[in-house]
């Protein structure tokens, strides 16, 4: 299949994500399938481009939570087709088991992964949403993988990621990561302890092939930056009730749900910066949020005035502080 | 320890060491993270290369005890398989036979040498290309029993040295007991697995005309069982759900959600009406002697009188259990009315169905109390978070509903522990005309 051709299947594709047509959606990978479509591309080059269009719906305020759940749902669905098309590759390499760690809801990128890696003949255990380390542990002690591989989309997941790197490095398992928490380099994957990291799923399937058969356990993250992440993590509902109560003020009409999400996301990019010595992830959410606030036009000052409820929210934190201050100018 | 030395060629390796002492503490703590005992064996290889050998295998006799598992060589990933029968008599076959240690030295012109302590041809093959070499062989013997052996290959002459078998020897001691203690928990692991497997939540069957979803989050976080259990199974032309909480949490309340299951699929062979149904798996739990509760809702799915409408008609009933949830495709919520005794403790319960009709984009939500009951910074969650969550997701396909009271359960947690969560949504499938 041509690329002229992937071109016309995502449009097609699209189209019946923004209607939330699965019986279209699942039609059009249908026919991509019996074509001889490579299913690696139509995972890469249809599903995942239409899903970020998703995202970028949402965060422009054209679709509401309900939307995006719904057409989430029909990628998952179109990718679950792929991987039945896919389960009937031979396995001729060892185990993988792919998971989310807690907190990662978005079981998507995931399932991508894990169709990826089994087109590759590895022999692949998907684990959920939002999987306990104990439960990683459990199956690692169980299944004796060649690898791990976790997918993690938001920068709340990263410190329980941090949990699943543990967990398998002390079994000597290695782990590859990523996702869009990770960002386009390696720098916070690294940091992690992670063994490698793969920006997509067609890199994952060349990255894991050359991860070696047993890793040392993880070294311990820096103390300091761990400790005030770790405070701050203790502290997150109780920062959320000071932040929720005094952004965006009473004179503004602002949904609770875009409020707090808006927050709770900034908080989360401070942890990430702490744990991964990467402080990127605060200026990129302080960017998402002022174009969040951009695209419902509402004025400027309220992303201002967020950046100095943060500040002050965070002085009792001074590594923190010190990351936020440097990030977000 | 007695020395078995077969030297079969000439100019013997000198005692040399280049190993560090505390490589063994090293390797031991390596072996204590992981319980699989193949990921032990890998921790072992990788642990003794190069440091203590340039080459090396672990033998494990197979666990029906007529086979040889020859684990790593070149490739420490690589797996074999040879017949017990095949080491009898050779210098390896002593090894596995007493625990003790043998050493070989091969020189460089000498073909068949490797034979004695490595059973297999291609692994022969690679270990020759280090001749002249010295082979070591030595018994990995844990808790009065031995297990297999550690074979390790020097090449070009390196030897091993007086230091090196003896920090080998510390290395294999250590080693024994981690591979043991991983073969102890396999052994155990495939008895529970098989009767695990039985208890895990079935895959969803395609239902002529419904769209089905369903999420479980056990209590027990390391596992994939509880006492919530549903079921989904056709009976003659019928469909049946089922989801119920047995109380308790963890295997023993697993145990008896199986069984559940069991008495339902078979009762079901013979009665197909909710009401009846649930009256039957009463009197079966009230002659029991278990003393444990059991909520149940039971629901017969049909397709409604007229095809082209494309509805669903659901008996409901319930043996105690929270009603389930009638979410309109227009965002309309409601609980449906079903109550009866919970399972089992009145002899002669009736339960009473109530028929519900399903139009296209309409759903059915069933779940335990470990949605309502989940206990937040705020209290509990609760019946009306969970319907004006539903009334949100209107419309939605089930599993996308599933997923999503699961997630906001445990969003609602924030860490804390939690009794098992079961949600199962069956939704009418829209035309797709």
């Amino acid at each position: 299949m041509s690329a002229a051709d992937l071109g016309a299947t995502l449009t097609a594709f699209q189209d019946a994500v923004a209607k939330v047509d699965v019986t279209n959606a699942l039609g059009v990978v249908d026919a991509a399938l019996a074509d001889g479509a490579d299913p690696i591309a139509l995972l890469t080059q249809v599903v995942g481009p239409a899903q970020r269009v998703v995202g970028d719906k949402w965060q422009r305020g054209e679709w509401s939570v309900a939307d995006e759940h719904a057409a989430t749902a029909v990628a998952m669905s179109a990718t679950e087709t792929i991987a039945r098309a896919v389960r009937r590759t031979p396995v001729v390499r060892g185990r993988v088991v792919v998971a989310c760690a807690e907190r990662e809801w978005h079981a998507l990128a995931a399932m991508m992964i894990d169709c990826a890696l089994r087109s590759d003949g590895w022999e692949t255990t998907l684990l959920g949403a939002s999987t306990p380390a104990l439960r990683l542990s459990q199956y690692l002690q169980d299944l004796g993988p060649d690898a791990v591989a976790v997918s993690c989309s938001v920068l709340g997941s990263l410190p329980t990621t941090r949990r699943f790197i543990e967990a398998s490095r002390a079994a000597g398992i290695p782990v590859l990561v990523g996702g869009p928490a990770f960002g386009t380099d390696d720098l916070r994957a690294t940091s992690l302890g992670a063994t490698a990291w793969a920006a997509d799923a067609a890199h994952a399937i060349e990255v894991i092939r050359t991860m070696p058969a047993v890793v040392p356990r993880a070294e311990p993250l820096p103390e300091a930056a761990a400790a005030e992440q770790a405070a701050l993590e203790l502290a997150h509902a109780a920062l959320i009730a000071d932040l929720t109560s005094r952004w965006p003020g009473p004179e503004c009409d602002l949904d609770p749900d875009l409020v707090k999400d808006s927050i709770e996301q900034l908080l989360h990019a401070v942890w990430a910066a702490l744990l991964t010595t990467d402080p990127r992830p605060i200026s990129q959410t302080a960017g998402w949020v002022t174009a969040l606030l951009e695209f419902r036009r509402l004025p400027p000052a309220l992303a201002t005035s967020l950046r100095d409820e943060l500040t002050r929210a965070l002085r009792d934190y001074p590594l923190a502080s010190f990351l936020f201050a440097t990030s977000w100018t | 320890m007695i020395k078995a030395e077969d030297t079969t060629g000439t100019g013997h390796a000198p005692a040399t060491t280049g190993a560090r002492p505390e490589l063994a503490e090293d390797i031991a703590l390596a072996m204590a993270g992981s319980l699989n005992l193949r990921r032990s064996v890998l921790q072992l290889l990788d642990g003794v290369r190069p440091e203590v050998a340039d080459w090396a295998v672990v033998a494990l006799a197979s666990p029906q005890g007529a086979g040889l598992q020859l684990f790593g060589g070149s490739d420490v990933t690589a797996e074999l398989t040879v017949s017990r029968r095949r080491v009898a008599g050779t210098a390896l076959g002593r090894v596995l036979t007493t625990g003790m240690r043998e050493l070989l030295h091969v020189a460089a012109g000498v073909e068949d040498g490797l034979s004695a302590l490595i059973p297999h041809s291609a692994l022969r093959h690679e270990a020759a290309s280090l001749r002249p070499a010295d082979v070591l062989a030595i018994g990995l013997t844990a808790r009065g029993a031995t297990l297999g052996a550690l074979i390790m290959v020097r090449g070009q002459g390196r030897g091993f040295g007086p230091d090196d078998i003896a920090l080998a020897e510390r290395i294999a001691s250590r080693a024994s007991l981690a591979l043991d203690s991983a073969r102890l928990y396999e052994q155990r692991g495939e008895i529970t697995s098989a009767l695990h497997d039985s208890l895990v939540p079935p895959p969803l069957p395609d239902v002529p005309g419904a769209v089905l979803g369903a999420r479980y989050r056990p209590a027990a976080e390391q596992l994939d069982i509880g006492g919530d259990f549903y079921d989904v199974f056709r009976a003659g032309a019928d469909w049946l759900i089922a989801l119920g909480d047995v109380c308790g949490k963890g295997v023993n309340a697993a145990v008896l959600t199986g069984r559940a299951r069991q008495s339902l699929r078979t009762a079901a062979h013979f009665e197909r009406e909710p009401g009846a149904l649930l009256g039957a798996l009463s009197a079966v739990f009230h002659d029991d002697t278990s003393e444990r509760f059991i909520t149940l809702l039971c629901l017969r799915v049909r397709a409604g009188e007229s095809p082209e409408a494309g509805d669903l008609v659901v008996e409901v009933a319930s043996a105690g259990h929270a009603p389930p949830l009638l979410v309109r495709a227009d965002g309309e919520v409601e609980a449906v009315e079903a109550e009866g005794a919970v399972l089992g403790v009145v002899g002669d319960a009736q339960y009473v169905a109530t028929t519900v009709r399903l139009a296209p984009g309409d759903q059915l939500v069933l779940y335990t109390d470990g949605v309502e009951e989940a206990r937040g910074e705020s209290g509990f969650y609760g019946d009306d978070r969970l319907a004006e969550l539903l009334g949100r997701l209107a419309g939605a396909a089930p599993d996308v509903v599933c997923a999503a009271v699961e997630q906001d359960v445990v969003e609602h947690l924030a860490g804390r522990a939690h009794d098992d969560i079961a949600v199962v949504s069956v939704g009418c499938a829209r035309t797709t005309a």
